[in-house]
């Protein structure tokens, strides 16, 4: 046994200083694993990102009423007569109530609107909230960063971190072009970096008659008494039978829409990943297959010593597993280093622009790093055996 | 020991045949092959290229199998072991040294001479001083960190010697070890050879093409087309 492992060792070394004299294959090899372990981190990040944008966005305080039946508030509608009722309810139904005892609520309603940097720029599609001067204070977390709180009734807007800090256009005192109409830029807010960040905010009203839809809610937000105590609502929004409420909180809302986004990316991303992944365990294979052939003369002289077949053979598998490891490591210092927060921007919700960071989390890490390993533990295998039952004889005579 | 194995010789070849089978012919090297070698002796085997020297000198390290025959050394039946026990009987019976020396250029002369010493029990201090002891022996004291690039072809012969006989094996199977040496270098090896074999008892076979180098052997074999042609050292 000991003497196993002295062999193994003994042979290993002989094996890794022999490395050098086929530097350029196995750099490849090592390129190629890394390129693997970026291109699945990214993707990762990516989702995982994503992910946690939206997931930080929606808060577990606010609950969001929408109606018609859809679970996004793009095509939600809630009748007039329902917010009046749901004001007018004294009954408990978890929600925070103002001084007079009137539950807090803010109206609001998304339209998506073209932001044109200059007038020949291509136009991005940003998301405009229409909301309730009681809005930003219903959400947990917002925070004036400059400017001042919007004016009712004005065409006044506030605008998201991200955002501003993307376009200089939109810039405290500016004016900007939405819709068919102008506006004036008069604070921006920030919510710890999360999805609302994407979105400019202006009053429900002046929105809704820029954009011709006067008198349309699409959803409530209301403060919630009870961190994720949504079944007083929803129990107060099931007695409207006509109108298909649904009451669920911000954090539910945004955590289903940034499911299906997420597995999106992993879904596209892990196919891609895998085409590569087989292409590099070629590689792999290749590089090791010459690594055997370099070393042909030097296995057969210790196996004619007397030295094993297991230890040609793992000598060689332990060759390609540590190249692939030295592939791991670059893979993951560099994804690390220039992807993780990274910002990117998508499609998020009413098919507008959101901000978010790539998130090389600990998971991406260990999923690429099993990924990287497994190409060079594979793609090792079959030269490993090769190089065990390397032909002793043949390859004394110079055929090897 | 018994009766039999004390009188039998420390190498016996019996009945041995072996041929190379490609897809379309065989070629046939031995038929119905006998050779017997006693303990210490050293051996020179000659014939001209393609006869089976080195063909011999596999069957007898347990590199290559016969096709049928007995291959009996040190009373071990060699053509009746799997695969692992050869290499197990290699470590501990035997050292081959190479024409063209095979050191591993990666590693220095001490490491090269060290290879054979670590499939056996020893601990690290007692694998050096015996990897001292023996490039002492041929002559290279002082040159142990030295890379084999950097030495001369006799001393990196020199140096395959020491590795082949650092683990005092019984039987030293030597393929032109002076092939690719000139005729002093090539001189000093068969000198060696020769000391090895008379004040250390080692059993040598060695193959040449070199007349002048067999003549460092007690008994010359002339191998051709199949069989062996023994002549006395006097006649040759
Ligand atoms: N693996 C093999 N497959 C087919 N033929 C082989 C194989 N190995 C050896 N031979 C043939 O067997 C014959 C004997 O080979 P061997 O190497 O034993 O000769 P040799 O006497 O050592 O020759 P040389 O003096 O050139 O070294 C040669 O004709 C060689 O071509
Ligand atoms: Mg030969």
């Amino acid at each position: 046994m000991r003497s196993t492992i002295r062999q193994i060792t003994a042979m290993s070394r002989t094996t890794l200083l022999s490395i050098p004299r086929r530097l350029a294959i196995s750099l490849s090899m090592v390129g190629s694993i890394m390129l693997v372990v970026c291109v699945l981190s990214g993707f990762l990040a990516m989702a995982r990102g994503f992910e946690i944008t939206l997931q930080s966005a929606g808060s577990p305080d606010v609950a969001v009423v929408l109606g018609g039946g859809p679970r996004e508030e793009g095509n939600s509608e809630i009748p007039p007569d329902v917010i009046r009722s749901l004001m007018a309810t004294r009954g408990d139904i978890g929600v925070l109530r103002n001084d007079r005892g009137v539950p807090i609520l803010s109206r609001e309603i998304v339209v998506p609107v073209e932001f044109r940097t200059d007038p020949d720029a291509v136009g991005e599609t940003l998301a405009l909230r229409g909301m309730d001067e009681t809005g930003p204070g219903v959400r947990a977390g917002v925070t004036l960063s400059s400017g001042r709180p919007i004016q009712p009734g004005t065409r006044e807007i506030i605008v998201g971190e991200q955002l501003a800090a993307r376009y200089s256009g939109l810039g405290v005192g500016n004016r900007v072009r939405l819709g068919p109409v102008n506006w004036i830029v008069v604070g921006h807010f920030s919510s710890f970096g999360s999805a609302l960040e994407s979105e400019i905010w202006g009053d429900i009203d002046a929105v809704a008659a820029a954009f011709n839809r006067v008198g349309e809610v699409q959803s409530l937000r209301l403060r919630l008494a009870v961190t994720d105590q949504i079944d007083g609502l929803s129990r107060a929004a099931a007695e409207f039978v006509g109108a298909q409420l649904i009451a669920l909180t911000e954090a539910e809302l945004y955590a289903s829409q940034s499911a299906g986004t997420a597995r999106l990316v992993r879904y596209f991303g892990w196919p891609i990943v895998l085409l590569m992944a087989i292409g590099a365990t070629a590689g792999a294979l290749n590089t090791m297959m010459s690594s055997v052939s370099d070393r042909t003369v030097e296995i057969a002289t210790v196996r004619a010593m007397g030295f094993s077949r297991v230890s040609a053979c793992l000598a060689t598998w332990l060759e390609a597993v540590l190249l692939s490891v030295v592939g791991v490591g670059l893979g993951l210092a560099t994804s690390w280093l220039m992807m993780n927060g990274w910002e990117a921007s998508t499609m998020g919700a009413n098919g507008t622009s959101l901000a978010f960071q790539l998130v090389v989390g600990r998971d991406a890490m260990v999923e690429a790093a099993l990924v990287g390993l497994a190409i060079g533990a594979v793609g090792g295998a079959v030269p490993a055996f090769a190089a065990a039952r390397l032909p002793v004889t043949d390859a004394l005579r110079g055929r090897g | 020991m018994t009766i039999s194995e004390t009188n039998s010789p420390f190498i016996a070849l019996s009945s041995i045949s072996k041929a190379y089978r490609t897809r379309a012919i065989s070629v046939p090297i031995f038929d119905n092959l006998d050779l017997s070698i006693e303990k210490g002796e050293f051996v020179a085997v000659m014939g001209p290229s393609g006869s089976g020297k080195s063909t011999l000198l596999n069957l007898l390290a347990g590199l290559d199998g016969p096709d049928s025959g007995d291959i009996k050394i040190a009373g071990q039946r060699l053509d009746h072991m799997g695969e692992a026990a050869r290499s197990a009987w290699r470590a501990h019976h035997l050292g081959i040294v190479f024409q063209f020396y095979n050191l591993l250029p990666m590693l220095t002369a001490e490491e090269n001479v060290e290879l054979p010493l670590l499939l056996k029990p020893f601990p690290a201090s007692i694998r050096r001083e015996r990897v001292a002891k023996t490039l002492d022996l041929v002559g290279l004291c002082g040159f142990g960190r030295q890379n084999p690039s950097r030495l001369s072809g006799g001393q990196q012969q020199r140096v395959g010697i020491a590795r082949a006989i650092v683990s005092d094996p019984t039987l030293l199977l030597c393929d032109e070890p002076t092939g690719d040496l000139d005729r002093a270098s090539a001189d000093e090896i068969l000198t060696m050879l020769g000391y090895l074999n008379r004040e250390l008892g080692k059993t040598i076979v060695m193959v040449t093409h070199d007349p002048e180098a067999a003549e460092a052997a007690d008994r010359i074999l002339h191998l051709d087309k199949g069989a062996f042609v023994e002549r006395a050292r006097v006649m040759s």
